[in-house]
């Protein structure tokens, strides 16, 4: 008897190191977006690679990530990231680099993945995941008849009373200063980032926020997660929030809140992923991210949430899958900040601009923000 | 008088006095055993990374490791115009060691604290430099890229020369020193940290009076009042400080907020218009009714457990002496109160300084504090040895107001129960 209870403890013992070794950990936003990633391409490549894999949540930013290196323990594989943190961590030598065309499968038509990404990677760490899309929103039920249209109305408080809700770091609030300004964006928002490389325009855009938060009118809350913009204009809390065009569309067409949102001088961004080097299974990780990130898998996870996949043969596959949305008829495609609906005046966020600058700009936003 | 005493032995012939002493050695030994544990404690989790800190906040050998010849052949550069030939050659000949060994990426982000810009011109520089020829490289380097020609991305790398240095608690205090070693102030628009500090004893302050003013009569009720009521109250007291700090600020955010419960009440009963709801959260009031509720048991039971000792009988005493209520109480109760008072003011100040989760969520930008700032660069910008400086500054201050308090009233005075 005695035995028999000691063998099946150590046989207990063994499962549970040999299930928690092999699970692979991803590191992400949590909230709705997490929930897409999970059931839209985390299970289905866990159910197929026969490997379980963890979602848990973090704000960004590779603090965590570089404490868990500097303490010795590692406990994150993968990491949903700002392209600018895919420099930063690939030049950090945190982060695996890739040899793109054999980590990653090709098409369903045999284009090679480097081919059938939209655009080449940031640094040798990335592999592309979604495109989103910074929009501004507002709560339908509390505006008033008037309705704001384009970017200028987010900064026109004269005609829109009420404090407005935007994010807590400088990133997005200059560039949508300066195409507020007038500023044409250019091709991919080029326009937009010559006027911040010199000092004149960067001061222009930081006082035009500055300016939004100061007016009695209007006034600013920052918000830092996701699930937060949303949150802000049901409370009634803000008028008008910037926030990710996900978010939004998962609390307009998901939970029916009356949200709209503005596409005027979208700033569309990527997302990615990378694979911890030295995390605790980077073999399995690598063939997670690999699963997850193939035609099929990206296409997945916008069947739970309006973010656009990175590869052109997953478009295929919700053009042909339409209404693709998990409700079963929403049609998906002009959700997604890609859309020709939604591009008339964009601009993309440039990672190499903030990687650069990042630190100077921050040093201004800050000092303006603890002025208010 | 000693002299004429004999000397007294024990019973197995050793003076007193020695034997005395050893027995004293050995219980002092047994008590050190006893403490041993918690000076260990103390000693790893609490000394060591405080003296980490210090040394990761000056430790800049990272740099100097990565550039060797390139700081030697500076030495000789004053730093006003371009630097000469040799030391354009000597940072190519390090920079190529650099790639090979796949650091000029750590080095890129050190460089872009000193100075904006360094990330690109980096990485553009090591893509060039593998078809760089021989010779002349200073004409090359300054082809990849116009700053790489711009004499102050030069000098910013010669600021970074130094094995140790203190540039960053100069940072800390809105400072920098220039090139002729001169210490001068940022630019306005770049100045934060001052004003932080600033902000952070006042609200620091202002929490420490409201938390004061609040909790006295709390603790003379609670040391006064029958057992069956001031059991009730301590209740009362105590079951908000056994409720998680972040339940207790989220309740704050619920009942603060412009569509909250208080602002709802208050155009219910008429007394604010619909279109003119109070704000009260994302700004330092937010920070201040927050931080004092939380703060309040800190106050309320050094003080109650020092009022209890008082005897009534004092205050009696006084009264039958003739005096009116208020000075029996200013003459007799207070005085005997300080060193609650005391011991409360330093651990609400003290908790008060370095607080960071409360002002993060209903702070605002106005109603953030130093540490808010310490956690950015945490987090965000990565710049660890930034944070250490300033979380080194913090506990230097912290224990400047525990110096200043020791010799006004005297730690002695202090009473926690």
């Amino acid at each position: 008897m005695r035995k028999l209870s000691k063998l099946l403890l150590t046989l207990v013992f063994a499962l549970s190191i040999s299930s928690t070794s092999y699970a692979v950990t991803v590191a992400s936003w949590g909230g709705a977006y997490t929930e897409s990633q999970k059931l839209g391409y985390g299970d289905p490549a866990a159910k197929k690679l026969g490997i379980s894999i963890n979602w848990v949540d973090y704000s960004g930013g590779l603090s965590e990530v570089k404490a868990q290196k500097a303490a010795g323990k590692i406990t994150w594989d993968i990491m949903d990231v700002f392209a600018m943190d895919t420099i930063n961590g690939c030049d950090e030598g945190l982060f695996v680099k890739f040899d793109f065309d054999k980590d990653f499968p090709a098409a369903p038509d045999g284009t090679k993945a480097s081919k059938d990404f939209f655009t080449s990677m940031p640094s040798k760490c990335a592999v592309g995941n979604i495109l989103y899309s910074w929009t501004y929103a507002y709560n339908d039920a509390k505006i008033g008849s008037k309705k704001p249209k384009t970017i200028k109305d987010f900064f026109d408080t004269k005609n829109f009373p009420g404090k407005r809700g935007i994010y807590k770091s400088a990133m997005h609030n200059i560039e949508m200063a300066v195409a507020a300004s007038g500023t044409r964006p250019g091709k991919g928002g080029k326009n937009i980032y010559k006027k911040l490389s010199k000092a004149k325009g960067l001061d222009a855009a930081i006082k035009k926020v500055e300016a939004l938060c100061k007016d009695p009118n209007g006034g600013c809350v920052f918000w830092s997660a996701g699930a937060k913009p949303p949150e802000l204009l049901m409370q009634g809390e803000v008028v008008m929030a910037t926030g990710w065009n996900g978010r939004f569309f998962n609390a307009e067409v998901g939970e029916n809140a009356p949200l709209k949102q503005v596409w005027d001088a979208q700033g569309l961004d990527y997302q990615y992923m990378v694979v911890v080097k030295g995390g605790p299974n980077e073999a399995n990780a690598m063939k997670a991210i690999a699963e997850m990130t193939s035609a099929e898998g990206l296409a997945g996870s916008a069947k739970y949430i309006a973010y656009a996949p990175w590869r052109k043969s997953s478009l295929k596959i919700i053009e042909k899958g339409e209404p693709w949305y998990k409700d079963g008829k929403t049609n998906m495609m002009e959700q997604m900040p890609t859309h020709p609906n939604n591009t008339q005046n964009y601009f993309l966020l440039d990672p190499l601009f903030w990687a650069d600058n990042g630190t100077e700009i921050g040093e201004k936003w800050e000092a303006m923000k603890s002025g208010l | 008088m000693s002299s004429e005493t004999q000397k007294i032995l024990t019973t197995d012939g050793i003076p007193l006095e020695v034997s005395l002493k050893k027995v004293e050695r050995r219980n002092k030994f047994k008590a050190f055993l006893l403490v041993a544990p918690l000076l260990l404690f103390l000693l790893i989790v609490y000394i060591s990374p405080i003296i980490g800190m210090l040394f990761n906040s000056v430790d800049d050998r990272m740099v100097t490791n990565a550039l060797p010849k390139t700081f030697i052949a500076m030495e000789k550069w004053d730093g006003k115009d371009l630097p000469s030939e040799e030391v354009f050659e000597a940072f190519y000949i390090d920079f190529q060691k650099l790639i090979e060994e796949e650091r000029d990426g750590k080095l890129s982000t050190q460089l872009n604290y000193e100075k904006n810009g360094f990330k690109s011109i980096i990485k553009k520089l090591r893509r060039k430099s593998k078809s760089f020829e021989e010779g002349n490289y200073k004409e090359q380097i300054m082809a990849v890229h116009e700053r790489w020609a711009n004499v102050e991305y030069w000098r910013a790398i010669k600021r970074r020369a130094p094995a140790y240095s203190y540039s960053k608690y100069l940072k800390g205090v809105d400072m920098y020193q220039n090139e002729s070693g001169r210490f001068v102030q940022v630019e306005e628009d770049r100045r934060i940290y001052k004003k932080l500090w600033v902000r952070t004893l006042k609200i620091a302050f202002y929490v420490t009076l409201f938390c004061f003013l609040m909790a006295y009569p709390i603790a003379h009720l609670l040391a006064t009042l029958p057992l069956k009521y001031s059991n009730l109250l301590m209740i009362c007291v105590l079951l908000p400080f056994w409720t998680s700090l972040l339940v207790r600020t989220a309740s704050w955010m619920i009942l603060l907020q412009q569509q909250g419960v208080i602002n709802d009440f208050l155009v219910w009963i008429g007394l604010v218009a619909d279109d003119k709801r109070l704000v009260m959260m994302y700004n330092e009031t937010g920070t201040y009714i927050a931080m004092t509720q939380i703060l309040l048991p800190f106050m309320v039971l050094p003080l109650y457990s020092v009022m209890k000792t008082i005897s009534p009988s004092l205050v009696r005493a006084g009264k039958s002496l003739g005096g009116t209520p208020f000075i029996t109480f200013w003459k007799v109760y207070f005085p005997l109160t300080i060193p609650g008072i005391g011991a409360g003011s330093l651990l609400v100040f003290i908790l008060a300084i370095g607080y960071y989760i409360t002002p993060e969520l209903v702070g605002g930008a106005s109603g953030t504090l130093i540490s808010n700032q310490i956690a950015y660069h945490m987090k965000y910008t990565l710049d660890w040895s930034f944070a250490s400086a300033m979380g080194l500054m913090l506990l230097t201050g912290v224990l400047a107001v525990y110096w200043v308090y020791n010799k006004l009233v005297g730690i002695d005075n202090i009473k926690l129960g």
